[in-house]
């Protein structure tokens, strides 16, 4: 179970306890415990559609704050970058989206702004600078190199995420989960 | 760097590491020792404030990607809960359906 971290996600203090919590029977059910799997499986009927709707919620805002970033106050490049983002759900997502694969998408989707954005800022570095600009430092430099390959690494987790959740939801005794979350289309 | 003053003159040196000693070397004397201490401390003054740019630039970087990170923890507990509430398990760090496990709902 991740630590909490306060603050970044601004989920309530209820979703996070339940986040906790599922981990924590997460954890039991794969141990074997069939009190714990029936327990989680009653917990993600009755909780798990607030915390998807509002992580999934979240998630498509810090991918238009991430695409404004990278915009860099160009009105065109910020619209089209929205389109793009949206362009990227639909077809990630698919036809008739589960709440979970919506929010494995919304992942997969802002996690590719936030490395097509660090690419740029670390690409840039290496231009020859001109006039004012100064050489960025060394350590600068491998600070954001290490940025971008966290969120390299975790885009293509988040890919392979998804591509797991739907190869074992197609076969497996599905979850349900009381929710809608409507994505743009 | 130091600006010394020695029998009323001005000596400037630079303090340079030769391996696991330091040692001075000398750079100038007199105007030539005040102006390359001036120039030296305008120096470091830059790369200072570059670093504090730097500093500030990766601030703003980390909080960006602050919510992704949390995101992506989030639905990673989800994603699991999910797949063992579906009957899955893990088996070397892959998820597979449990044996004898519905393959329709």
């Amino acid at each position: 179970m991740p630590e909490a971290r306060p603050g970044a996600l601004e989920l309530s203090p209820n979703a996070r306890d339940r986040l906790a919590e599922l981990g924590v029977l997460s954890e039991k059910a794969e141990a074997g415990d069939k009190d714990a799997r029936k327990e989680l499986r009653r917990l993600l009927r009755s909780s798990s559609a607030e915390v998807i709707g509002r992580a999934a919620d979240i998630g498509r805002k810090a991918g238009r704050t991430l695409a404004r970033t990278a915009a860099g106050g160009d009105p065109l490049t910020e619209e089209a970058l929205f389109a793009k983002l949206d362009a990227m759900r639909v077809e990630i997502a698919g036809e008739d989206p589960t709440p979970l694969e919506v929010l494995l998408t919304e992942r997969v989707v802002s996690l590719w702004m936030l490395t097509a954005l660090l690419e740029t800022l670390v690409s840039s570095q290496y231009r020859k600078t001109t006039g004012e600009r100064k050489r960025s430092t060394p350590s600068y430099l491998l600070q954001q190199s290490r940025i971008l390959e966290s969120a390299n690494r975790r885009y293509l987790a988040a890919i392979r995420e998804l591509a797991r959740v739907r190869k074992l939801q197609a076969t497996a005794l599905p979850v349900q989960v009381n929710t809608q979350v409507n994505i743009l289309r | 760097m130091t600006l010394e003053t020695r029998n009323g003159n001005l000596y400037y040196y630079r303090s340079v590491r030769d391996g696991e000693r330091v040692r001075k070397a000398y750079l100038g004397a007199g105007e030539i020792a005040r102006i390359e201490s001036e120039a030296d401390i305008l120096r470091r003054a830059g790369q200072e404030a570059q670093r504090e740019r730097e500093r500030a630039e990766m601030e703003r970087l980390e909080a960006l990607a602050a919510p992704l990170l949390e995101l992506s923890e989030v639905a990673e507990v989800l994603a699991r809960a999910h797949l063992v509430a579906s009957g899955c398990h893990r088996h070397k760090g892959e998820y597979r359906r449990a044996r004898g496990a519905a393959r329709s709902a």
